[in-house]
Order: structure tokens, then C-alpha cells, then sequence
């Protein structure tokens, strides 16, 4: 058992043709003696039929001419730019310019009602005015309809 | 101490590199001529789809023209652009979103592999349809098997060539075939149990 699981750590090595005559001539022996081990390898060539070649690859036509062309052309070759970003510039683009716009107007807005809360003259309004103002004005109200009304007795 | 000897290809490959970069622009093509088909072959085994394949070998060889002042003719240049392809591929499926081909953190890739028993292809099966099997089942493996797998079983490189190729060890590669292996048993009875009954 010790024998077989030391040859059969060889094997896909073996059919890699990656073992020197020193370690192959062993595992030979053992092989043609161990029945299992053969089924082992035996597996393990089946794998190796999976992988079997299609045929020379096709090189599209005039592909070296092109190749050469553009190379001395001075085309780098690389990607002109990652495709994720490609994907984001749109969205970026308009993320930038809505928020541009939402800006714009919210300066807008807030220089108008700056502007409205100021007072248009010099002269004092009750609708706008704080309460103590108002109340003042409320006395100076008084005493002037006071000041007409002593002068209307006199009269 | 005599210049080491070359290959008849290798000298002539050589040859070209320098009139390329003297800008003999018919040098430069031959050099793609030559290696265009290993090129195309390496590049199929990661997408189905012609022009992706085209694109990605086009962008091998415009990164080798860009980088062929540091050529320094100590491997063959079949090996050279050959390194250029498979990363350009690697950083093409990183771009696309799939692992890198180094990471072997998770831990479902460093754990115990299984010992699966693996069917043959039916006889029945027409080799085209073997291989858009083999590939759909690749197309479910982690990067870091898929690569071993494409370089090995499609591409018939050699454990060290691979090693070279991705910057590991010959006993990573080794382990990771080993794990590879395991996986596209797995995956391919997982996609396909119809081939479990034998």
C-alpha cells in the first residue's frame, strides 16, 4: 500500500512525460504488477482526453500586415480607457450637472429672500416690524390722535 | 568564452528583432507571421469569441513592438512574446473581473483536493463538441487552474516553461496541476452528471 501511494503520486507526472528513466522504469514495474494503480492511470489519461486540440487556430487574414501597420503607425495597443469608466462617464456627467443646476438655483433662491427681508424704505411698517416697534408706533398713534382731539376741544 | 550556440530560428528570429528596431517594418511582420498561430491558439482557450482573440493577440504583439529594445535574446524570442501573451491574457481576464492568476489565498484553492475518478469523452462525441465542453468547464475554474490547465494539457508546455512562464515554482506547478486536475473532474461531473454514469 506505502509502494502504491508513492508510484501513484508519479503518475501525472509519468503522463506528463515530466519523469526522468530513473523514476519511470519503477513506476513501469509497478504498474504492469498493480492493477489499481492502473486504473489510476488509466483516470487520469481519460482526463487528458478532454483536452484534445481542435485543430491550428485560424489567423484572420492579412493579420501581421495590420499588425505592423499600426505598430509602427505608433499604436499602442492599450485599451483606450478602462470600460467601467466608460460606463460611469454618462452618469458622472449628469450627477455634475444636476448638482450644478441644484446649486445654482438654491443661490438663487437665497439671495431673493435675503432681499425681501430687507426693508424697501426708511420708513417703519407694521407688518414688518418687531413687536416693541409696533407698540411704539401704537403710542405715537395715540398721541397724536390725543394731541388733535385737545386741539378740536380747544376749538 | 565563444557566444552561445542558437537555433537556425532562433538566429534568425534575432536578426529580425534588430532590423525591427532599425524600423524595417517588413522585419516586424515576419516576426508576427511566425508566431501569430501560437499566438491565436493560446488566446482561444480563454474566449470563444474570434475578435476577443483578436484583440487580445494584437495586444500581445503592440506590447512586444513597444518593448523590443529590451529583447536581450537570452531565451528564444518564441518565449518572449510567448510570456507577453499569457500575461496580456491575464491582465485581460483581470480586467474582465476574474482572479488573478497569483492569488492563492482562498482557501477553497489551497484545501484538500479529492481524488475524482474522471470519464472519458464519449467515442460519440465529435471533437468540437469536446472542446466546448472542456471549455465551459475551464470557464468555471479559478484563473490560477485554468492556466495551468490551458498551458499544460492544450499548450503542452513543459512543467518548467510554466514555472518561467508564471513566476512559480516547478513544485507549485506540480501541486497546482494536482489541484487543477481535481477541480475540472469535479466541475465537469457538477456540469455535466450525464458523464458520471460509466
Amino acid at each position: 500500500m506505502e509502494a502504491c501511494n508513492q508510484q501513484r503520486a508519479l503518475i501525472p507526472s509519468y503522463l506528463d512525460g515530466e519523469l526522468s528513466e530513473a523514476q519511470a522504469a519503477p513506476l513501469r514495474k509497478h504498474l504492469l504488477a498493480c492493477q489499481d494503480c492502473r486504473n489510476q492511470a488509466q483516470g487520469e489519461k481519460s482526463l487528458k482526453a478532454w483536452f484534445r486540440t481542435e485543430g491550428p487556430a485560424e489567423v484572420p487574414e492579412g493579420f501581421a500586415a495590420r499588425i505592423a501597420r499600426r505598430a509602427f503607425d505608433g499604436d499602442t495597443g492599450e485599451p483606450v480607457a478602462p470600460l467601467p469608466a466608460q460606463n460611469e462617464a454618462p452618469i458622472l456627467r449628469f450627477v455634475l450637472a444636476a448638482t450644478s443646476v441644484a446649486a445654482a438655483v438654491l443661490l438663487i433662491l437665497a439671495i431673493t429672500l435675503r432681499s425681501s427681508d430687507l426693508p424697501s424704505s426708511d420708513r417703519l411698517r407694521a407688518d414688518s416690524d418687531s413687536p416693541q416697534q409696533l407698540e411704539e408706533v401704537l403710542r405715537e398713534l395715540d398721541r397724536v390722535n390725543a394731541k388733535a382731539a385737545l386741539e378740536a376741544e380747544r376749538k | 568564452m565563444g557566444t552561445p550556440m542558437m537555433e537556425p530560428a532562433q538566429a534568425e528570429d534575432s536578426q529580425l528583432v534588430q532590423e525591427t528596431l532599425a524600423g524595417n517594418r517588413m522585419s516586424f511582420q515576419l516576426l508576427v507571421e511566425r508566431y501569430e498561430g501560437r499566438l491565436f491558439s493560446l488566446a482561444r482557450h480563454y474566449t470563444r469569441n474570434p475578435v476577443d482573440a483578436e484583440d487580445i493577440v494584437q495586444e500581445a504583439f503592440l506590447k512586444a513592438f513597444r518593448r523590443l529594445d529590451s529583447f536581450d535574446g537570452r531565451s528564444s524570442f518564441y518565449t518572449w512574446i510567448y510570456r507577453i501573451a499569457v500575461n496580456t491574457v491575464l491582465d485581460v481576464m483581470k480586467r474582465r473581473g476574474r482572479s488573478p492568476v497569483q492569488n492563492v489565498e482562498d482557501p477553497e484553492l489551497v484545501g484538500e483536493a479529492r481524488p475524482v475518478s474522471c470519464p472519458a469523452p464519449d467515442a460519440g462525441l465529435h471533437t468540437q463538441e469536446v472542446s466546448e465542453i472542456t471549455h465551459r468547464v475551464l470557464e468555471e475554474l479559478p484563473e490560477i487552474f485554468r492556466t495551468v490547465l490551458v498551458l499544460r494539457e492544450f499548450e503542452e508546455q513543459s512543467y518548467q516553461a510554466i514555472a518561467d512562464l508564471l513566476g512559480i515554482s516547478i513544485g507549485t506547478v506540480e501541486s497546482r496541476l494536482f489541484r487543477a486536475r481535481a477541480k475540472f473532474k469535479q466541475k465537469l461531473l457538477a456540469l455535466y452528471p450525464e458523464f458520471g454514469g460509466a
